[in-house]
């Protein structure tokens, strides 16, 4: 049975397509067969990210116009095994796609992949429609900042109305530092407000932009790095293992902060 | 600890205009005996009138929130009224409906192209006379409050609900949120959102909540925000109308000092 994940925020730049980028990889190299689907028509960046970018040929609107093959237009990662991207097109506007032919062309890779994600543009317009449309479960990625965290509730307010019931949190760009001088919400802030289960805290890291820019993703990096780690648990955690959560805190929590944190109290 | 040291004197802003906030514009489930009445707002209310998708979200988000109080198998009565659905809405609403193990079996409505649609789909239909649906606006004086609402549901960022009567939440009133409500609103979780009690301009309504970090409080034709310094520690509040705007006060020490001495 596969799966069709959407993967949503509402506000734009909190690191959805990073998120869906990875996150793809990690499955895979879990041994899963996985699409990853780019939604953003117009826009599309998805491609990048994977390092996939030259290797593009037809895109979603092609199938769906009937100009090729839906298998002609995934394009297969050579880096690892049982990954394939279906590319949006840059040339139109959301407008190109409706949600049924949405349903219709992920139904079709259900066939195939066990796992499917689909990277939602940013907004709550056509193309969050047309994202949704086929999903069955969605990640919803927000940073701890008061303007994504109230996008990310209009998001799942909007998602719970469609019959998604399957929504998880995943925390992004979270600083410990930050938060343990009490200048950054903390995980429970924003869980409290949203009141959905977390799968997964990523810290705050420069290796992810480097990563981005060479459209190389951090989970097949040599040397693992903490925001990488903390993507592959969520994609083990999708799986249904229990794995517990990274002490992010743990670095900061020196004698230091301790007192000031009680003088503070 | 006299009650007067707790009240927090809220910052009243400008009292809103008289005119009565119109509560009818949602769609309303009602149970009338066996049956459940499913109300849809008429249509040609005002021009920012509730589109086809804000309908279906709404009503989703009602059979979500009340699906504890829904008995399986009941038999639901549309009220569609001059709304016009075809058979694919029509659909909808019966899926809808379904999964919360409810099922539709009549249609009213004053319009012919939804009648030969219901009737179409195989629905009981009967057709009113328009007038009918002008007697249902809300023109009429509207004095007796509706049963209350009672919600389980986080009132999310972007949802408003209305309701011509008391709204009772189980969970918490987010802020970008709002509820507006003709009678009392409850709020057991925390009220951070808007809240409009006394909507059509009963100044005895009364908001109370678990903890009350709202973003605006509004009861009849009077405003108020929160003090910007937010309290060390929250206890259950309520929020009352005096002659200088809006107060709150300690539950446990609002009922000795109203309750008693009103009665």
């Amino acid at each position: 049975m596969s799966r069709i994940i959407v993967v949503t925020s509402g506000k734009g730049g909190v690191g959805k397509t990073t998120v869906t980028a990875n996150l793809g990889m990690a499955i895979a190299r879990l041994g899963r067969q996985v699409a990853l689907v780019d939604a953003d028509f117009g826009l599309r960046n998805l491609d990048l990210l994977l390092g996939l970018e030259n290797r593009v040929v037809y895109t979603a609107v092609d199938v769906l116009a009937g100009e090729c093959r839906l298998e002609q237009a995934l394009v297969k990662d050579k880096r690892q095994e049982g990954v394939v991207l279906l590319p949006a097109a840059q040339s139109r506007t959301k407008e190109a796609v409706n949600p049924d032919q949405m349903k219709k062309l992920l139904g079709a890779l259900t066939q195939k992949y066990e796992y499917i994600l689909v990277d939602c543009p940013a907004g709550i317009e056509m193309g969050f429609q047309n994202a949704i449309a086929a999903a069955k479960e969605a990640l919803v990625v927000t940073t701890p900042e008061i303007a994504a965290v109230r996008d990310a509730d209009r998001v799942v307010g909007l998602l719970e109305a469609k019959g998604i019931k399957r929504i998880h949190l995943i925390v992004n760009r979270l600083k410990p530092a930050m938060v343990q001088a009490e200048q950054m919400m903390s995980v429970q802030d924003v869980q409290e407000l949203l009141a959905i289960p977390l799968i997964g805290v990523i810290p705050d890291d420069e290796r992810v932009i480097v990563s981005s820019n060479r459209g190389e993703p951090l989970v097949l990096a040599e040397n693992v790095s903490l925001p990488g780690i903390a993507i592959s648990n969520i994609a083990r955690r999708l799986e249904g293992e229990q794995i517990p959560f990274l002490d992010l805190m743990a670095e900061h929590d020196n004698l230091l902060n301790r007192i000031r944190r009680l003088f503070r109290n | 600890m006299t009650s007067d040291s707790d009240q927090q004197s809220l910052v009243s802003t400008v009292s809103l205009s008289d005119s009565a906030v119109d509560c009818h514009s949602q769609v309303r489930l009602k149970s009338e005996g066996e049956r459940l009445l499913l109300i849809l707002p008429p249509e040609a209310e005002m021009p920012g009138a509730a589109s086809w998708s804000d309908l279906w979200e709404q009503l989703k988000h009602r059979l979500n929130a009340g699906e504890r109080f829904i008995t399986a198998n009941s038999t639901v009565h549309l009220m569609a009224q001059d709304r016009l659905l075809d058979g694919q809405k029509l659909q909808a609403i019966a899926d809808a409906l379904n999964e919360v193990e409810l099922k539709l079996v009549r249609v009213y409505t004053s319009r012919r192209q939804t009648a030969v649609a219901a009737a179409t789909a195989g629905y009981s239909v009967e057709q009113q006379p328009p007038a009918y649906s002008l007697n249902q606006s809300p023109v009429e004086p509207a004095q007796s409050l509706a049963e209350p609402l009672y919600l389980q549901i986080t009132v999310r960022s972007g949802v408003e609900i209305r309701h011509p009567g008391t709204i009772v939440i189980l969970g918490d009133l987010n802020p970008g949120g709002s509820v507006v409500a003709q009678g009392d609103i409850f709020v057991w979780g925390r009220l951070r959102g808007v809240a409009h009690a006394g909507a059509n301009g009963n100044r005895n309504c009364r908001i109370m909540a678990l903890q009350m970090e709202p973003t605006q409080l509004r009861i009849a034709d009077a405003v108020a925000r929160a003090p910007e310094t937010p309290p060390a520690q929250f206890y259950p509040e309520v929020a009352y109308v005096t002659p200088d705007g809006i107060r709150i006060a300690r539950a446990a020490d609002f009922s000795k000092t109203n309750f008693l001495l009103n009665s």
